[in-house]
């Protein structure tokens, strides 16, 4: 949008109405009852990056103690804890939390050219649960009765009768909580997605990043049952004594191995997705090409998330199931690669054929893809049975998913932070400070995790908690802790890079990268209403058909597609994108952060075994889900 | 992918488009088939695991009476069809009167689901033998959403005996699909609960 001191009189008058209607209450009452799905996004990417440092420092907790041999940093019960929790923290308090809670809400509507999400209150509600389940999980680790059991939490280890104490319960209960934060805004995403596109954005000029964010919430309302599920027979048997994992009531131990991977391993890809999204957002900008075979890559994209369901057993190969079923879910595995490839394939020949210019954010899509082909490469090792049944439980193993859950996953976020942030805060970055953070992570990362591939090989079991010497593992252990700390340093430059930018930075203005999906197609940071004139849609890269938003600022005068009656966003056919109708949304409300804390007191009491009180919160969450919907949208 | 022009056509006229909350209704449903699911194929797969199902001592589901409330439960799909279709035209009255029909019914027929539970308990319990956990969490499981039904049914009475919105014809659209679905799935729970009899 052009700045207003441009524009006639008429079309300030109309900025001047959606101000007033947009705008929400000022200080801490306004980010408490808010509903913009950009404060919402902040207010997740400010929790998450806490949960990030947290998680951090628990990794360095557990590189110091084994950085040489017999290590007595952490006791091995502490040492458990830390390691459950940085594998729980990473996973579901930050890479999940990070791309959809705080990318995918600040991002989607505005790629959409939507003024908010499809449920702007159940938003909310989903960023006060994901902020209780993750302080009621910490809580745990600070009682010194964190999670132990390794993020999968394997029965019969989870059992009472090996882990008597309240640490599984916190895991159990603080994920089954967690979970209902991530069902409801996957649920938002897609009705988001499907319904509020901007007129004329037809599923196939639908941005890749929503493809992706589209896939990631599929995959969550599909993944996440099971999870639930296999939690909550946990809890049954912990608590009351029901009888699900023990072979001798006529359970079986391996029950839980199934339902868990049947949302574990969805669980990797939902983890990477984003990033893919993120890199297809990123390269046509600075590679100044569209992204070649686009359909292409928006159906790897749902394909990998498909496929993802009909792997999990490549998890279990070293546990004694049949080997017929071995061989389909290897066979399976190996399938991951067509779509995968497809996607490098077009990820590199975009940057080849257009003009790439290697600011930072382009540079840690380089880092992505250097990341993404050596932890897939040993990924594919993996679909191979007898590699897999001989270094399983290896580092080896450990070294793979942080080359992808850290190479391929967080790298992206990393260059997305550089890419979106004069989208967010109005200013530049520090360009050369941002080279010099990328090269350090690069560097710390590939010392961190390539030498855990070594001593994988050379057999060291992962989460053991210290080691002996003499083993042939020290001069790498020392590399590994090296390398933990220049990453670390690396980090450290990056945020503090965008700290000092954020006061310092010179203005970016509303696009400074010459970005080709609509977010750029507003100022810098964006008005409550997102947009003074919903765009009409006509390619895949609406910001780069420049006649297409000259007539915005024309429509704007006109008074076209401005929506000034109310809370209003347009929503269009789920296929077409055919202007359908406009929809009244509501306005910031208290009644999603009252319902969070009745949710919140609910799994304090089930945790605390007063079942009486949780049901009695229970009523007063029934009570307040009636209170939230006795408002309702005017009649139009 | 192509660069042509926004179509110019006129769309053809289309049905009422979906409300919001439908969608998130149908994607909420997803996810609990999901849910549903993986409780049926915990119970078949223990099942398959286990030499006595049920176990020696425990005795065999009834079948018949699950058979009937079950069907009576089914054809509550009828009514909440009708109130839906009345709320639609904006026939308030009759809305009202098939959502209280069907409420009346599928009350009834959670107040027989609970006292059969509470009688089963006395007879064996979900801490003696994994049948018993999984035959107790897959019915329960079933039970509390009826019971979410009963209490949606309950506050769309409610709210219709203000008048009826947009906004209330959306809820009542959700509800009638959550109703849908928890109908047929009460036939696989059904089903699965009593096939050791068969």
């Amino acid at each position: 949008m052009a700045a207003t001191e441009v524009l006639g009189p008429r079309a300030r008058e109309r900025i001047g109405r959606l101000d007033r209607i947009w705008e929400e209450r000022p200080g801490l009452v306004g980010w408490l009852t808010t509903v913009d799905h950009k404060r919402i996004g902040l207010l997740y990417f400010f929790t998450t990056l806490a949960f990030f440092g947290a998680g951090g420092v628990e990794a360095l907790l557990m590189r110091t103690q084994l950085s040489s041999p017999d290590g007595h940093v952490l006791g091995p019960d502490r040492y458990d804890q830390v390691m459950t929790m940085h594998g729980v923290t990473m996973i579901f308090l930050f890479v999940i939390p990070m791309t959809t809670g705080a990318f995918g809400n600040y991002l989607v509507p505005l790629m959409l050219g939507a003024r908010d999400m499809a449920f702007p209150r159940l938003n909310a509600l989903s960023y006060w649960l994901f902020l209780g389940s993750g302080c009621l999980m910490y809580a745990g680790l600070f009682l010194n009765m964190g999670p132990d059991a390794g993020w999968f939490n394997y029965v019969p280890l989870a059992l009472k009768r090996y882990d008597p104490g309240l640490n599984i319960d916190f895991y159990a209960l603080g994920l089954i909580f967690n979970s209902i934060s991530s069902t409801v805004a996957a649920a938002n995403f897609v009705v988001t997605i499907f319904k509020l596109r901007a007129p004329g954005m037809s599923l196939n000029r639908m941005p890749l990043f929503v493809f992706a964010m589209l896939a990631v919430s599929l995959s969550l309302l599909i993944a996440l049952p099971s999870l639930t599920v296999d939690l909550v027979f946990l809890e049954l048997q912990r608590r009351l004594g029901f009888h699900f994992f023990d072979v001798g009531h006529g359970g079986s131990a391996l029950l839980w191995q199934h339902l868990f991977w049947f949302f574990g391993h969805p669980e990797v890809y939902i983890i990477v997705l984003p990033a893919f999204g993120i890199a297809t957002s990123i390269i046509p900008t600075f590679a100044k090409h569209r992204m070649i075979a686009f359909p292409l890559v928006a159906l790897a994209e749902l394909l990998v998330a498909f496929i993802g369901f009909g792997v999990w057993a490549h998890h279990m190969f070293a546990t004694g199931i049949p080997t017929v079923t071995l061989v389909f879910f290897a066979a399976a595995s190996m399938m991951v690669v067509i779509p995968s490839t497809i996607q490098i394939y077009a990820w590199t020949v975009t940057v080849m054929m257009g003009r790439p210019e290697f600011k930072a954010p382009l540079l840690f899509i380089g880092g992505f893809i250097a990341f993404f082909v050596v932890g897939g490469l040993s990924g594919i090792m993996f679909a191979a049975i007898p590699f897999d049944q001989a270094t399983t439980d290896t580092y080896f193993v450990v070294a793979h998913f942080h080359f992808i859950i850290f190479g391929a996953a967080v790298f992206p976020i990393l260059g997305g932070m550089y890419y979106w942030f004069p989208k967010v805060t109005g200013r530049l970055y520090h360009e050369p400070v941002a080279k010099a953070s990328f090269w350090l992570t690069f560097a710390g990362t590939a010392l961190t995790f390539f030498p855990m591939h070594i001593v994988g090989l050379l057999g060291m079991p992962r989460r053991v908690y210290t080691y002996q010497r003499g083993l042939g593992w020290d001069a790498y252990n020392l590399s590994e802790t090296i390398g933990a700390f220049i990453l670390t340093a690396g980090l450290l430059l990056i945020f503090g890079n965008l700290l000092w930018s954020r006061f310092r930075g010179p203005p970016a203005g509303p696009d400074p990268f010459f970005g080709g999906t609509l977010e750029w197609a507003t100022s810098s940071p964006p008005p409550h209403y997102n947009f003074a004139v919903i765009p009409t849609v006509t390619s895949p890269y609406p910001n780069w058909d420049r006649a297409d938003r000259e007539e915005d600022a024309r429509k704007l005068e006109a008074g076209e597609l401005v929506l000034e009656e109310g809370h209003e966003t347009p929503a269009s056919t789920v296929r077409d994108g055919y202007l359908d109708e406009v929809l009244e949304m509501p306005s910031e409300s208290w009644w999603p952060l009252t319902l969070g804390l009745l949710i919140t007191v609910i799994f304090v009491m089930l945790l605390l075994a007063h079942f009486v009180i949780a049901g009695i919160f229970g009523a007063l969450a029934v009570l307040a889900l009636g209170g939230w919907h006795l408002q309702e949208p005017a009649e139009a | 992918m192509s660069e042509h022009a926004l179509p110019r056509r006129t769309p053809r006229p289309r049905p009422v488009a979906h409300p919001n909350g439908w969608w998130g209704m149908a994607l909420f449903l997803a996810s609990e088939t999901v849910l549903f699911g993986a409780l049926l194929g915990t119970y078949w797969y223990l099942r398959f695991k286990a030499v006595h199902w049920p176990p020696l001592g425990t005795p065999e589901p009834k079948v018949v009476l699950p058979l009937i409330l079950t069907a009576i439960l089914v054809a509550t799909s009828v009514p909440m069809q009708a109130a839906l279709r009345a709320a639609r035209e904006g026939r308030l009255g009759a809305t009202r009167l098939a959502l209280a029909v069907a409420l009346a019914v599928q009350a009834t027929y959670f107040g027989l689901q609970i006292h059969l539970f509470l009688d089963d308990l006395t007879k064996f319990s979900p801490g003696g033998h994994a049948y018993g956990s999984i035959y107790f969490t897959l019915l329960g499981a079933h039970h509390a959403h009826v019971a979410v039904g009963l209490l949606l049914d309950a506050w769309f009475l409610l709210r219709l005996s203000t008048g009826l919105t947009r906004y209330r014809l959306g809820g009542l659209w959700a509800t009638t699909i959550f109703w849908h679905f928890v109908n047929a799935l009460a036939v696989l729970v059904v089903l699965t609960q009593l096939s050791p009899a068969l």
